[in-house]
């Protein structure tokens, strides 16, 4: 039996930050339909429960005082880690590891290397988009810590040219590991060519 | 085993911890790896008296603070440490490795130790005044909630991380911090009289040039004595430096004290040598092996009655305590030693013969002992690697 696509975010309904939850939640119950998927999630406290076909790992924040958003990312992805090795645990490994833009990424790399799994990100803004320039050692923190997650990953999902062309330029990612579109089509066809 | 520190790259006694606990772990069978910290300056990897050592270079990654580096410099390390395998247990220090340590336990399923050697609200007084501080707070709640035990090293500490952590008190072990006879090189060829005339007694200080190391106390107490025939050296570097050479000029003094700041330890050894009597007037200190280091090279000591050296030294048997921040109360106990040699050597003394109880060997010992008990429970628990 083929173990479980595992997806790491850190927001999906109920669990909603901004856009991304929104997004995730009309494509990865179109995956779901196709493989088991289990889901990790950053929300109000640690549990379990099923939504749409997917297993879904909920994690508290252990750590709630943060100086800044890079320390932020580092404690979110140690708990976004502990949810994912529950998971993993409890469900025989997976097959693949799918993140979700570098703030969930990091837990991400962790595991793959771990369990030996192949790893997607799929990139949807970077700080180069976000803050038009690296104008602080906060900002370039930031960008370095993109940069490692984007090139450890088997495949990048980006949405457009762009954003490919940036990852390529910017954050030195082999072109031949992109994949140009976000969407349940793709992505899936991009799974079946790494799983069969 | 995860450090922050460990030699060459050692900023305080957690370094020197790490180095002789696992020397001394390794030399008793236990097969040791040691994952630290690397500027680039040292080699990445090396087999020290049987401890193999991975150094971990962070500066792959740029960051705006310290609570950033360290976060980095744990992600790194967390990487290098999942290509080892085979290891039954994870043992980290401090807040500094905690978040690898977390993240390697929750990862391999293999249970977690950490040595909690002091707390953020114990190094700020008890009052966490910025985001970092209770960041780091945090961490240290968080990294006493996933230990499997927290070993601490005095009794001051295992109330300190009770009371400050929550961290209930039959989860908490203590094993005190050994000292190692013979550490220091033989003394360095310096000269007296560069410190002191010949009729001057020389009053020694070692430690960080930090508040809660007390520094400014001495000088407090130099002013207050208003002798002729101390000299005061301080050795050691810290943030505290320029205020106390400010305060020494201030109070008078600065013809009777020397700041040496780092200095090697042959010449530590030497000063040790010619020194009348250490002092070690800490605010803070949870356990103090530089007291242990004194009173094994000979040298009388004054502390403080605070946290582990107010459990080390027996007043008036083996050094003298005096109230924690009372210059007065400083003064008083040097004017005691400084005339009566009788009083120096019969507690020096004492103190080199007490100092059995303190050695890494016994640290080992007891920590294999702790380590047998935690693998004997997760034996046979469920909690168990799937995959």
């Amino acid at each position: 039996m083929m173990r479980p696509i595992l997806h790491i975010t850190w927001e999906y309904p109920p669990f909603v930050v901004g856009a991304l939850s929104k997004y995730l939640s009309e494509i990865i119950p179109n995956i779901a339909s196709q493989y088991t998927t289990v889901l990790v999630v950053r929300g109000d406290t640690d549990g379990v429960f099923e939504s749409q076909g997917i297993k879904i790992y909920k994690v508290g924040s252990s750590v709630r005082t943060h100086p800044h958003i890079l320390t932020y990312a580092h404690l979110l992805n140690l708990d976004l880690l502990r949810g994912a090795a529950n998971a993993l645990h409890e469900n025989g490994g997976a097959s693949l590891i799918h993140s979700h833009d570098w703030i969930s990424s990091i837990a991400s790399i962790y595991l793959s290397s771990y369990i030996g799994c192949p790893l997607f990100i799929s990139v949807y803004t970077t700080e180069i988009t976000r803050s038009h320039s690296l104008k602080s050692v906060l900002s370039l923190g930031i960008f370095d810590l993109e940069r490692y997650c984007f090139q450890r990953a088997e495949r990048v999902f980006v949405r457009d040219h762009q954003m490919r062309d940036l990852l390529v330029s910017e954050y030195g990612v082999d072109r031949g590991r992109i994949v140009l579109g976000n969407d349940p089509e793709t992505i899936l066809k991009t799974y079946r060519g790494i799983l069969n | 085993m995860l450090s922050w520190e460990y030699p060459p790259h050692v900023v305080g006694g957690l370094g020197r911890h790490v180095f002789y606990l696992s020397k001394a772990l390794s030399s008793k069978g236990v097969e040791i790896q040691v994952l630290t910290f690397t500027d680039g300056s040292s080699l990445s990897e090396e087999v020290i008296e049987g401890v193999k050592v991975i150094r971990i270079n962070p500066y792959s990654l740029r960051y705006p603070d310290f609570t950033s580096w360290i976060h980095g410099l744990n992600l790194l390390m967390l990487d290098r440490a999942l290509k080892l395998r085979g290891f039954d247990l994870i043992h980290v220090h401090d807040w500094l490795t905690a978040t690898s340590g977390i993240a390697l336990k929750n990862l391999t399923r293999k249970p977690l130790v950490a040595t909690i050697h002091s707390t953020e609200l114990g190094r700020r007084g008890g009052n966490l005044k910025n985001e970092h501080e209770r960041h780091i707070h945090e961490i240290e709640w968080f990294l006493s909630y996933e230990a499997w035990r927290v070993i601490c090293c005095s009794r001051y500490m295992v109330g300190e991380v009770s009371k400050f952590l929550g961290c209930p008190l039959d989860k908490i072990v203590q094993i005190p911090n050994g000292y190692a006879p013979n550490s220091f090189p033989k003394p360095a060829p310096i000269n007296r009289r560069e410190y002191a005339r010949d009729d001057e007694k020389i009053v020694l200080y070692v430690g960080r040039l930090v508040y809660e190391k007390g520094p400014h106390l001495l000088l407090e107490a130099a002013s207050k004595l208003g002798r002729s025939d101390l000299k005061f050296i301080f050795v050691g570097d810290g943030s505290m430096k320029p205020y106390l050479v400010e305060l020494s000029s201030r109070l008078g003094i600065s013809d009777k004290v020397y700041f040496l700041g780092h200095v090697p330890d042959d010449v530590l050894h030497a000063l040790y040598r010619l020194a009348t009597v250490a002092i070690f007037p800490s605010l803070y200190e949870p356990f103090g092996i530089v007291a242990l280091e004194a009173m094994g090279l000979g040298v009388p000591v004054i502390v403080s009655a605070v946290g582990g050296l107010d459990e080390i030294v027996q007043h008036g048997h083996n050094g003298i305590k005096f109230t924690p921040g009372s210059s007065g109360a400083l003064a008083e106990a040097i004017n005691l030693l400084v005339d009566d040699p009788g009083l120096c050597r019969k507690l020096s003394e004492n103190a080199r013969r007490n100092l059995g109880a303190f050695t890494w060997d016994r640290a080992a010992e007891e920590t294999i002992k702790l380590y047998e008990r935690i693998l004997g429970e997760y034996q046979i628990g469920s909690w168990k690697p799937r995959v």
